[in-house]
Parts: C-alpha cells; structure tokens; sequence
C-alpha cells in the first residue's frame, strides 16, 4: 500500500516538473498589446513598484541581460530595474547588449538581501555587485553609512551629475539621501512624496461632496496637525465608517518626520513620532480604524472594500496606487473601487519609500554601469526612463510619479483608476515635504521597535511610560544606543 | 489451566478497551497532522481573493482553472522548479550520503576500539554538537567568501563530513547493540578492519542509518539560511531558497500561487520519505547477534 | 597477550576518525575560534574587518559579556527560550513514549501503525519557516482562521465577540510557539525512540512475560532502561535545539509583541545583523550560550550515565595499571 502510494506520487511528481519544463507564453494576446501580458504576468507590487518588462519577451524577466563580453553584475531585490536593464537593451539601445552582458542577482527581503550584497561587496572581485540597488530604508547606509565606502561618486564615473540634477529638477530629497559630503553617489527615479487618497463615494455620503478641495477643508490639509482630520473621523464613525485601515498608514506619515532617531550618538525621540504612541491608541480606544497590520490580508481587503468597515481613506505615494491598491479584483472599471478613489494634499506632509541605484567604487564597467544609471535617473527626454515611467510606456499599466520634475510637467497622470483625476500634480506637492533629514541608517530596526511597543500600548499590554522605556532598552540593547 | 483462560479472556477485554484509546488519539493526531499539508493542497486551487477571504475551506469556485493560473504564475516568474530541484537533490543527497558514512565510521571508531584519546575526542563530539548555529555561521560565510567558493554545490556537501549529532546518535546505537564477538570472528577469518566496517557493521547499522539518513536528508533539504547567503546564482539555488523568495516579496499578492511553490518543495521530501521510512518500520533482528 | 592485541588495534581507531576530524577542522573550527576571540574584541560596524583586543582599546577584556549578561533583552530572551522548551518537551516526549508504547507492543498490534508512523513523523519534513508564516497567517488580527472560527462560534452561542489579537499578547505567541515546536518534532522524538525499541533482544521481553509483568510494568521496567542511550540522545538533542531555537520564533514572531517570542539565538542574530553590527557583542553571548548548553548536557549526562558500565570501567583502568606495575 505504501509502495503504491509513494509511487502514485512520485509520478506525479515528475509530472508536474514536466509539464512545467515547458516554456509558459502568455495567453494568445490580441495584437500583442502589453496589456494583455498582465494577464499571465501580474504586475505585483513592490515597495516602489515591481513589473515585468512585458513588450518584448515572453513575461519572465531573465537573469541574464545581452550578449556581450564585458560583464556588469547587478544586484537588486525585485525584478524592477532588472526590467528596466532589458527594456533599455531590447528598445533603446541594442549596442549595450551587444557590448556588455548584465547579470542579475536579485534576493527578495531586506533581511536577507542586506547580509548578501554586504558581503559581496567586501569580498570584491569579479562576482562583486557592479551596479547595486537599495530601498529608502536602509539607503543610508549605502551612502551615509557603514558601506558607503563602497559607493562610486557618478561624478567619477563620468556623469555630468551637477548639470544634469539641475536641468532635470531632480527633486532634492533624493539628491540629499543619495549624497556623501556633498557628493551624489546614488539617485532614485521615482519621486515618493505622499497624498490622502481616499474614497470618493463614501466622502459624498459623509461629507456631501467628493472634490479635493473640499476634503482638503475638512481634513484640515496641509496644516501640519491632526486635529480636524479627528473630527472627520468621528463624523466617518457615526456613519459606520473606518477613517482609515490600521495604525501603520498612519505611521507611515510620522516616521521621517522631525529629528532623526539618533542624534551625536544618542536616542532622540522627536515630538512628532512621539505622538504616534497616541495616535494608535486613540485609534484602537476609539474604534476609528480596522486594526489591519500593513501589508496584511485584511488591509488588502480594505482596499477592495470589502472589508469590516468601510475605510475611508489611504496614506501614501503614487506607487502605492499603482502596485498595491490596483491588484487582482480591481484592475479594470466596474470591478471592486476601481475608479472610486481621490487624491489630495494630506493633513501632515511626508513621503515613503523609492528605490537609489548605486555603482561600486572601482568597477572596471563604469562605462556601461554610467549608461544606465543616466538613462535610469537623469535622462529627461521621452525615451528616458522616467519618461516612461511616468506615462505608463512600459507596460505596467500603471503611471508612476518620478523624480524629475522635468518629466512630471510634460507628464499626464490622468489615472482611470481615481475617477480619471491627474494625480500628479498632488504628488508633486507632496515631494515638498520629502527630505532626507529625519533617517539614520538604523531606521529599519528603530521603526520595527517602536511600532511595536505603540501596538503593545494601543492594545493595552503596557501602559505609554513603560512602552516607551521598553523601546529605549530595546535600542540599547541592540543597537547599543 | 482455567485459571489461565479467565486470565486470557479479561486481558482480551482490557486489549479492545486499550485499543479503542490509542484509536481514537493515534487519529486525531493525525488529523492534527494532516491539517497543514491539506491545507496547503487546497489553497494551491484557490485564486488569491479565495485564499484572503478564507485559507482554511477546502473549497473553490473554479479548482482547475485556478490551478492552472497558479501554475502559470508561479513557472512564469523566475521560479523554475526544474533547476531548484535538481540542485536541493544532489545538494541533499549527496550531504546525506557522506553525513552518515562518516558519522557511522567515526562511532565506529570511538566504540569499537581502544585508543587514548579516545574518550578525549568523544567529549569533543559533544562539544561540537553543543555549539549553537550562530556561531559558526558568521565566520563561516565571511570565510566561504574569502575562500571564493561562493555559488559552489559543494560547500554545502562537504561540511557534512563532521556531522557531530549522527556520530552521537551512531555511537549510542552501538554501544547497546554491537557486540564484537562477530567483530573478532571476522577478524580470525582474516577480514581487513575496513573490510569489517564496511561489510559486517554497516548492514548492522541498518535501522540507525535508515533512521538518520531521513533527518540528514530533510535538514539538508530544508536548510534556508546558508544556501539563501551562499547561493546567490540564479542556477545554483535550492529549492527551498526558491520559494521563500516568493514568500518572502513582502508585496505577494499571488497567494495561491505561493502556496503551490511551497507544495512541490514539500512533495519530494514525503516521497524520499515514503520509500524509506519501511526500513524503519521493519527493523533489523538483532536478537541474533545480542544473545 | 592482551595488551598487545589492544595495541594492534588502536591505531584503526585513529584512522578512521580522520575524515571527521579534518572536515570539522577546516569548515567548524576556524568559524568557531574566529567567534570566540572576536568575543574580546570591538569588531563592529557593516563590513568591517578589522578589530581590536579591548584592552587594547583600554576597555575590560569582559566588557562584551558584561554587557550581555546584563543586557534586559538577553534575559528575557534566556527565560522564553527556556520556558517554551519546557512547554514544547514535555507534551513531545510524553505523547512520543506513549506512541512508542503502544506501537512496540508486543502482545497487541495495533493496525495501520506504519501509516500512522508515517503521518506523525510527516510535521518534521516541512520546512521550520514554512509552518512559522502559516501560523502567523492562521493566529491573524483582525483577519484570520482562527478568529474567524472564534468568532463564528460565539456567535452561535449568542455571544457578541470581536476578534482577538493572538500574534500581540505575551502567553499566546508563547504557547503558539511551543505547539508548532512540539507538532514538528514529537514524531521525530517517536521515530528516534521506536528505532531503539527495534534494538532491543526479543528474550529480554519473553523472560519479562514469563516472569508475569504486565504491560505497564514493562514498558516502565524493562523497556525505558533497555533504551537508555537513545532516551540520552532524545534528551540531549532536543535540549541543544531547544536552546537554539531560532527559525521559529523568528519567523512566526520576530521581535513584535514586546519580545515575548525572542529567544537567545534571535538575540545573538539582532546583535549582529539589526544595523549596528555588534559581532563583538554577538560573539560573547554565542560563548555564554555555548557554556549554559555544555553545563546542562554534562548534567544531563551524569544523571543518565551507565552506573554499571562505569564501575566496570573503573575496574579495569585499576586492572591495567595493576598489570603495567607487576610487568
């Protein structure tokens, strides 16, 4: 009996990997229109928007970039700019993969990419990173930090950074955080200032009206404090509303703001994340929001709608739109809140995430690496990235707000999925609020530190002194602040 | 002889009361462990908006359609089972092979004969197998790195070699079962020591080995860290590695399709698992030898 | 005569621990003393690679242990690690004694044991981060299995209740932990134990039924004492991984929940890999941890020694060095 059934299995078994040695091509595309690559290949969203370079190729981004024999080792932690890598080589410039060969390491999770590329780097060599990434929180250490040693200055890779930044309008947060004694060894090209974004039906029904401005008003934009956006949110209540999903979108505002966690080597808790210890709690006493973690089953849900409650509103940058609250069940009109949601100017500034390019100190490729970081970053025209980016040129389906304020004033960020508003102009506002001044590169740690003991206050575990000394000890302890 | 026979009929009665127990709690705990893996095969038929609304139903709407989108989502990203596999195995089989030859030989050595530094180097196998992960790992990669044998199978393979827990378990075993009259009859007949090892104590060992080779063979095969650090071309990665990258993009939004990575992960290990786990179940007689 | 034979011999034992020992040299050793010295050094920082002895640096060559010893999160981490292994041990070992029992029984088959054999021991082949993330999914708040389930029943009952947040609160994350330990490892534990059962002589349990023991008696008498060295290995294997408990909790918990899940090897990783790169620091608490293991297996030992087998010992170390005297 055993020995039929581990039979019955390993047949299957070798079934399965059978059937799947067979190379997957999308679902017969009418016309071969990148739209119809999503189907297969979702477009799944990343910290700052992670896609597939579906023009081209059969849906999978590959390891291996050209044919060339000079090799540029790339090492990232989503298929995002590796897609970036191929569109450039397939479109616009076929001579790069013919000189050079990009390989891709990518390894998902900060935890782990973290210690790999670390110890890549240091090891040197050939299989050493050539051209590396980094997400806004831990870019500091690749270029304030413990490893910015290891970061190339673009100005020695032969870039023109200092005319170019300015004839972009490169925002200048992401100059600042890319910046090492003043000079730039790494840029992002997205742009990740913030906006409410919010439900335009339920804000008929509680509010009588739908227009930003108006909601503007009512939440009190642009003020720089909570306090009418607390009255919204017990009007919401009343109606049986959730001002918003869980405690994190809202932490997500406070976290850069103020002075940073460490300050000439000590702990210093600025008034503004302070007041997130309140903030949770007065969410969960007052039963304001959905108690859903970020990133979580329940918050998705919410963005569907179809959670608890209805949430009214969502804190952050366009990618946010565009890779997480567009997601299977609302990709197209008439399915779940497409075409329901708003942008406007929130009540506290902030921004959230992006991703910098970064290339290593004494590659023997600064050639290439500088081609790509250029086309990536500082490259205005419309076959520049950002361009495409920004205009939903590549396949994504989706259109991104992007560093250069250059290409964001010649970009239409009419999105069918809020009602057809150009969200643009709301993010460019928001990048104003964008700076680089509240973040160390012990952020990642710290955050995760203090949102949790605000969890265990807001769930009553502790009460707000203790909670905060727990957080103390624990950066002490570990961090040995 | 009648006394015999009510004592005979009341243990019967005991045996069925007795054996209705262990039924009913041998079952439920296999229900306990099935749970899990049912699970899993279930969601792997659910499309994502079906595994958030409800991961523990077994039902869905569209089973077949669903599989297959998974199917496709999962072969379609970077996730290529074909390569994973075919490396978690030679990886796994490969360091289980080597892990419990030489474990079996140096309990061999440690029981079998009389040398000095013998109880000396036992204590040292426990030591060593006192040693908590951590400390290794941070040396180990920083000098796997130095060395350059990064991207290479056989760092993972040849540390098997020193594999202090199955020496402990090997050594434990032969002392409550090896006699070594059988040994000194071989070796009147002329055998080699080696020869002995391999021809009359190996086929001894049997259960053990059989017993050790599993664990060998799942932890090498379920081993995340070392191989997600030491592994990082896309062609050399294990199979376990493979998937926890899809679990771990924190912005998964294809559950089903994860749950399906996670699946064929597992489902090599319960087929290994079948066909050896009979040796186990029937045992060796070693009465012969222990009279 | 008998000396001699001792002698010819000996030598094989030396040769064949060769191989171990060369691999445990090069891939263990020198990970392991590189650790232990870095213990007494300030190594920290991303990518560094050079460090100092502290005294060097004019700081107590104990600075780091001080610090770990006296840090409140390895303390806490010390007494979780400790209090979930207690609670995942005790049912592991009791549920797989009671599994060996009954499926080595002698006098009553039970029938489908292989199958059963087969499922208890199927937990252990998942992979530890695979179970951590389903329990964390299946304990979620406010959306989840469970409290789902939760919820739904009360309401069957008539009773109003919202969801509970398992993942946040000190004994639950505690006691999930345990249970996922104890459900992965109590059909290896079985599996362990029924294969010295195999081991034992049939006549050993033919005279016990002669002599009129019944089930109980020898299961309790005759069988527990015949595996000894296995039950050893059991205790001793699973107080090593219980020390070094890691993929689970961290997993499962990481450092959410005011460290309720943190055990002492998540704390040895922190220190080394949460931003400021303490190696230094971790170094010292993998030693202090490394000291606590070997103190608690020694003990371990000395209680489950052979006391015959060493007296017997005893006796013959007397024996030869009688015999080197009178030659």
């Amino acid at each position: 009996m055993k020995k039929v059934i581990a039979s019955a299995l390993s047949v299957a078994m070798v079934a399965a990997i059978a059937a799947g040695c067979t190379t997957p091509t999308p679902t017969d595309a009418p016309d071969g229109t990148t739209a119809a690559g999503s189907d297969v290949v979702e477009t799944t969203a990343g910290g700052d928007g992670e896609t597939e370079a579906t023009e081209a190729t059969s849906g999978a981004v590959e390891t291996t970039i050209g044919t060339g024999s000079e090799v540029i080792n790339l090492w990232t932690f989503t298929e995002e700019v590796p897609g970036m890598v191929q569109y450039y080589v397939n479109n616009i410039d076929p001579d790069f993969g013919t000189k050079y060969t990009v390989k891709c390491t990518y390894i998902n999770g900060a935890e782990n990419y973290q210690p790999a590329v670390d110890a890549a780097l240091v090891a040197g060599g050939d299989s050493a990173p050539d051209l590396y990434c980094a997400e806004a929180d831990y870019i500091l250490k690749y270029t304030q930090g413990d490893m910015s040693r290891f970061a190339a200055t673009y100005k020695s890779l032969g870039i023109d950074v200092d005319s170019k930044i300015s004839a972009a309008e490169i925002a200048q947060y992401t100059v600042d955080i890319g910046s090492r004694d003043g000079e730039v060894v790494a840029l992002g090209y997205q742009a990740t200032g913030g906006a409410m974004i919010y439900r335009a039906s339920i804000a008929e029904e509680v509010f009588g009206s739908s227009e930003p401005a108006d909601i503007e008003a009512i939440v009190g934009a642009g003020s720089g404090n909570w306090d009418k956006f607390w009255e919204a949110a017990a009007t919401l209540k009343e109606k049986g509303y959730s001002v918003v999903s869980g405690s994190g979108d809202m932490w997500n505002v406070c976290k850069n703001a103020g002075q940073p966690w460490i300050v000439d080597g000590n702990l210093t808790i600025a008034p503004e994340r302070e007041a997130f210890l309140d903030i949770a709690k007065k969410l969960k006493d007052e039963d304001l929001s959905n108690n859903a973690p970020g990133w979580d089953t329940a918050w998705y849900n919410d963005m569907m709608g179809v959670g608890d409650r209805g949430v009214f509103c969502f804190f952050g940058p366009a990618w946010l739109i565009n890779y997480v609250m567009v997601r299977d069940g609302q990709k197209a009109a008439g399915e779940g809140t497409f075409g329901d949601w708003r942008v406007c100017t929130p009540p506290v500034g902030f921004f959230w995430g992006g991703t910098w390019l970064m290339a290593r100190e004494g590659t023997t490729k600064a050639e290439g690496v500088a081609k790509i970081i250029e086309w990536v970053t500082l490259d205005t025209s419309e076959t520049g990235l950002q361009y495409l980016w920004a205009n939903d040129k590549m396949g994504n389906n989706a259109k991104d707000t992007v560093a250069s304020a250059v290409v964001m004033a010649k970009s239409d960020g009419s999105l069918e999925f809020c009602g057809g508003q150009n969200i643009f102009p709301t993010f460019i506002a928001g990048n104003s609020n964008a700076s680089g001044k509240g973040m160390t590169q012990y952020d990642a740690t710290i955050n995760n530190y203090f949102t949790d003991a605000a969890n265990q206050y807001a769930e009553g575990n502790l009460d707000r002194d203790a909670a905060l000394e727990t957080f103390k000890a624990n950066v002490s302890d570990n961090l040995s602040f | 002889m009648s006394d015999n026979a009510i004592k005979q009929s009341s243990i019967k009665k005991n045996d069925v009361g007795l054996k209705v127990v262990i039924y009913i709690v041998a079952i439920f705990f296999s229900i306990m462990t099935l749970f899990p893996f049912v699970m899993m095969l279930a969601n792997c038929f659910k499309s994502s908006d079906e595994v958030q609304q409800s991961a523990i139903t077994f039902w869905s709407a569209d089973p077949i359609g669903n599989f297959q989108k998974n199917w496709t989502f999962i072969m379609s990203k970077e996730f290529k089972p074909q390569i994973g596999f075919v490396n978690s195995f030679i990886v796994a089989t490969c360091s289980t092979l080597l892990n419990v030859y030489f474990s079996s030989l140096t309990a061999y050595a440690i029981s079998a004969y009389e040398w000095k530094l013998r109880e000396a180097f036992n204590g040292m196998i426990m030591a060593i197998m006192m040693i908590p992960g951590t400390v290794t790992t941070i040396g180990f990669y920083q000098m796997v790195y130095k060395l350059g044998m990064v991207n290479k199978l056989s760092i993972l393979i040849i540390p098997s070699i020193a594999a202090p827990m199955t020496v402990f378990f090997m050594r434990q075993y032969l002392q409550a079962s090896l006699s070594m009259e059988i040994v000194q009859s071989a070796r009147i007949d002329g055998a080699g020591e080696f020869r002995i090892f391999n021809q009359i104590v190996i086929p001894l060992m049997k259960p053990a080995i059989a017993t050790q080779a599993i664990f060998a063979y799942v932890g090498s095969w379920n081993n995340l860290f070392m191989p997600l650090i030491l592994l990082t071309d896309k062609d050399k990665r294990t199979l376990p590695v493979m998937v926890s990258l899809l679990t771990n993009d924190s912005y998964r939004t294809e559950f089903g399709a994860v749950y399906v990575g996670l699946f064929i992960t597992v489902l090599p290990l319960i087929v290994v698992y079948a066909f050896l786990s009979k040796f186990i179940v029937e045992g060796v007689a070693l009465g012969g030898v222990k009279s | 005569m008998r000396n001699k034979k001792l002698v010819n011999y000996a030598k094989f034992g030396y040769l064949f621990s060769i191989p171990f020992i060369l691999a445990f040299c090069v891939f263990t050793l020198y990970p392991v003393i590189y650790t232990f010295i870095i213990g007494f050094t300030d190594l920290k920082g991303a990518g560094n690679t050079e460090w100092h002895f502290l005294p060097q640096v004019g700081k107590n060559l104990f600075v780091n242990f001080k610090d770990v010893l006296t840090s409140g999160s390895f303390q806490k981490a010390f007494k979780n690690t400790v209090i979930i292994w207690i609670m995942n041990f005790i049912p592991q070992i009791g549920f797989a004694l009671l599994f060996t029992a009954w499926f080595t029984d002698r006098r009553s088959k039970v029938k489908g044991q292989g199958i059963f054999k087969i499922l208890f021991y199927m937990p252990n082949i998942i992979t530890a981060a695979t179970l951590a993330i389903l329990f964390n999914v299946m304990f979620g708040y406010p959306k989840g299995p469970v409290n789902d389930i939760l919820i739904g029943v009360s309401k069957f009952f008539g009773v109003e209740r919202k969801a509970y947040n398992f993942n946040a609160n000190e004994w639950p994350v505690k006691i999930i932990i345990a249970f996922i330990q104890f459900y992965q490892w109590y059909g290896h534990t079985m599996v362990n134990l029924i294969a010295g059962v195999i081991g034992i002589s049939p006549e050993v349990f033919e005279a016990a039924e002669i002599d009129g023991a019944n089930r109980v008696q020898t299961f309790f008498l005759v069988t527990i004492p015949c595996i000894r060295q296995i039950m050893l290995f059991v205790l001793v294997t699973s107080l090593i991984g219980g020390l070094n408990m890691f993929d689970v909790p961290q997993l499962y918990i990481g450092t959410n929940a005011n460290n309720a899940g943190l055990t002492t090897n998540m704390y040895i990783r922190n220190q080394a890999f949460s931003g400021s790169y303490l190696y230094n620091r971790a170094a010292a608490a993998s030693v202090i941890l490394f000291i606590v293991i070997v103190v608690l297996s020694s003990v371990l030992f000395y209680i489950l020694r052979d006391k015959d087998e060493a007296k017997l010992k005893k006796l013959r170390k007397q024996e030869l060095r009688a015999a080197r005297k009178g030659l």
